[in-house]
């Protein structure tokens, strides 16, 4: 029977290498590549931009579960009208989105032409080559709408999206991979009513943020804790608030050191920051805090469970608004505690863009939809009516309707105002991200359960743990 | 005698009062799920039966989406799936349970080794082999990649029920001048149905919770109700009210049929056809 599994292996095995191997020969026969890019321009002539320009084509757009998605499939009909461009959707939950992205464009196939991706997966998929660069499409007149002004989109969002494919390098620099759909960048929600009642202020540094979270341990009898942070053994506790203060106490996640990334996170900076982030999971996160993912921190505070949020402003937000959720009227945002003597803030920020496949056949068709869903029309059309919160233009933030529209959620556009200026991707570019911060999400875990004598201790494991990581990476 | 009868009676008693607390411990996930599709967002999180009900879940999974086609295309789908299998996997498995011929039992493990690598690891090579035969999101295309989940399955059970039937009552049924087919319809089939209904039943289960063949090979024009139902936790928050309503719908299917047919999921039917 082993003799025969063997086989069974080895056949296998033989099958799969050759359809990968076939599927490579694939790409360099079928990919799209300047040819495809060539032929749009010569598609779109020297006559001007024109909406229909690809009338008649059809494309097909892969879309995460998201308010942005519903604000994209609610204006479709208008885009295919003004156009001439059928439009293909298919939406699929976050959690099973990114592996359907990657096999579809590792497939090399054209299909989709447009799909939706976050900055972290650029550094992935711009390497492997599977998206296509936007700047000679936002380069060529002939092509770019007069209306669409690149310049009204916030100069960090729009950065996190340019990336010159060097590991080590930071974003904003290099080509542009995608245009932005909406962003969330981050602070400090709290229940004004819970701090009211307890006659509290918002606290300005991490030290008063422990302090506050002392007072309100079991505020509103049992199971209601001070703090909803995210705790899964998961890339996504290490991106929202955590990198933020990290960055903030002034510690870095990597440097380069004779061409190749060096980790830094067992610095005196991240060791003290580290050391305080454990006290303010201890003093007041969730009892199940390891488990916590966005959702379940978002919820706490939306259902009173938790009295304070410190994520992505927009995951508050999402708690707002008639009937969201029980504590809808009284979430209120301020600005995220720093350090003792700390004045300028650092946020890291996440954002919805969308992509172009390298590999598509419609790229002028997939360029026009680029532009439509991402232009200040739609943003602001978006922002307004489908909570497609928060736009990347300045000009949505500026519209008086837009603003009347947050006045209701109390320090919301204040914060956002006071902290878009220090936004940007806060971690160092680097093709093994994913790796690296879900195992400092696991380290984090570990400091907390007290598997390490200190956290010291921890962090010299996890650098060494990173460094391996990023081994093969070498900056030229 | 007396205390015999009150020991009896007692012993009952609490076999009924053990069985009852074990149907509410079964019972009480459906109960809480039926009950949250009743309940608003904001009032999901609270854990007492006071709320205010609403059918607005109800009215937005199964109006305002496209969750009943899904629902429906999952019916074509696993239906087809499974009746694609009955029809060659019940003479497969009868030629295998009856003929000897060489390779006979490489043949059958290589049926079943369809089910030994994780679909996630094949999907690549089937995403592209799906693109370039112009398969990618049919109907066909799903059924004839549910077959690697309901074939070797049906396959492998009914071989098991044909090999208990003894070959002197299909001799016997030749004898008396029936043809092979007549023989095979007439005699056979109704001998192994209780098999066939019961593999045919958990295929149809395992293609209709099947996850990531339809997330991955279809999604523009067909969709099924496993990955439909995920749409619900969106990333703005998890509307469970109406994950809840999908789920309860995505299970009626499963509960009736099995309902349906529970009748001739009875074993034992050919015992005593021959006599000894």
């Amino acid at each position: 029977m082993s003799h025969k599994f063997g086989m069974l292996f080895f056949i296998g095995a033989a099958l799969l290498l050759y359809s990968c191997g076939s599927g490579n020969k694939q790409s360099h026969n079928r990919s799209g590549g300047d040819k495809s890019l060539r032929q749009a321009q010569e598609v779109a002539g020297t006559g001007g931009f024109r909406w229909d320009m690809a009338s008649g084509s059809a494309i097909k757009v892969l879309l995460n579960q998201h308010p942005y998605s519903e604000a994209i499939i609610k204006k479709i009909p208008d885009f295919e009208k003004v156009t001439g461009i059928r439009v293909e959707y298919a939406i699929t939950p976050e959690e099973n989105y990114f592996d359907k992205v990657t096999t579809s464009l590792n497939s090399r196939t054209g299909d989709p032409d447009i799909f939706m991706t976050g900055a972290y997966q650029i550094w992935e998929y711009a390497g492997a080559d599977f998206i296509q660069n936007l700047d000679p499409f936002i380069q060529d007149s002939n092509l770019l709408s007069p209306d669409y002004d690149i310049e009204d989109i916030y100069p960090g969002v729009l950065g996190t999206l340019r990336w010159d494919l060097v590991p080590g390098h930071m974003t904003g620099r290099g080509p542009l991979w995608a245009l932005p759909l909406g962003f969330e960048l981050y602070s400090l929600a709290y229940n004004k009513k819970v701090f009211e009642k307890f006659g509290l202020t918002p606290p300005k540094t991490m030290e008063e943020l422990i302090r506050v979270c002392e007072k309100l341990r079991e505020f509103d009898g049992k199971g209601t804790y001070p703090i909803a942070l995210r705790g899964s053994r998961n890339w996504g506790t290490i991106h929202p608030g955590f990198m933020s203060t990290f960055a903030n106490y002034g510690a870095r996640d990597f440097a380069v050191e004779d061409n190749r990334l060096v980790s830094k996170v067992n610095s005196p900076e991240s060791v003290k920051m580290t050391e305080d982030w454990v006290r303010l999971i201890k003093t007041g996160g969730a009892p199940a805090w390891s488990g916590y993912t966005w959702y379940q921190a978002g919820a706490d505070l939306g259902a009173g469970k938790a009295a304070m949020l410190f994520d992505a402003d927009i995951n508050g937000y999402f708690q707002t608004g008639k009937g969201a959720s029980k504590e809808a009227e009284n979430i209120a945002w301020t600005v995220m505690p720093l350090p003792e003597g700390q004045d300028e803030i650092n946020s890291n920020l996440w954002t919805w863009a969308i992509a172009m496949n390298k590999a598509s056949r419609n790229k002028l068709a997939a360029w026009l939809f680029l532009q439509y869903f991402t232009g200040a029309e739609y943003s602001l059309w978006s922002a307004l009516e489908m909570n497609a919160v928060d736009p990347a233009r300045k000009s949505v933030w500026n519209n008086p309707e837009f603003q009347a529209k947050m006045a209701d959620r109390e320090g919301y556009y204040e914060t956002f105002q006071a902290t878009i200026d220090g936004t940007r991707i806060l971690f160092t570019p680097q093709p093994h991200f994913f790796e690296t911060t879900t195992e400092w999400a696991a380290t984090l875990q570990s400091i907390v359960a007290g598997k390490y004598t200190s956290v010291q201790e921890a962090l010299d494991i996890l650098k060494r743990k990173m460094d391996e990581a990023v081994e093969d990476v070498v900056i030229e | 005698m007396m205390n015999m009868k009150i020991r009896q009676l007692s012993l009952s008693a609490l076999r009924n009062a053990l069985l009852s607390l074990y149907a509410l411990f079964a019972l009480f996930p459906i109960f809480w799920m039926i009950l949250i599709t009743f309940k608003s967002d904001a009032e999901m999180y609270t854990t007492t039966f006071q709320f205010h009900p609403t059918l607005y879940n109800y009215k937005e999974v199964l109006l305002r989406t496209d969750y009943f086609k899904a629902f429906l295309d999952n019916i074509i789908v696993s239906s087809g799936a499974v009746l694609v299998s009955i029809l060659v996997g019940v003479p497969a498995a009868y030629a295998l349970a009856r003929y000897k011929f060489k390779g006979k039992e490489d043949l059958a493990f290589t049926i079943l080794s369809f089910r030994f690598a994780p679909e996630i690891l094949v999907i690549l090579p089937l995403f592209m082999i799906y693109q370039a035969l112009g398969i990618y999101d049919t109907y066909f295309g799903l059924i004839w990649v549910y077959q690697l989940i309901t074939m070797p399955l049906l396959i492998w059970v009914v071989r098991g029920y044909f090999e208990d039937i003894n070959v002197e009552i299909e001799q016997a049924a030749q004898l008396d001048g029936y043809p092979w087919y007549t023989v095979f319809l007439k005699i056979l089939l109704p001998l192994i149905k209780p098999g066939l209904v019961a593999a045919g039943l958990l295929a149809f289960i395992f293609a209709w919770n099947s996850f990531t063949f339809p997330l991955l090979l279809s999604g523009f024009r067909i969709e099924t109700v496993t990955v439909a139902s995920l749409k619900y936790i969106a990333s703005d928050t998890v509307h469970y009210g109406q994950m809840a309503v999908a789920a309860t719908v995505a299970a009626l299917p499963e509960v009736i049929l099995a309902l349906l047919i529970q009748r001739h999921l009875v074993r034992g039917l050919s015992f005593g056809a021959v006599k000894g």
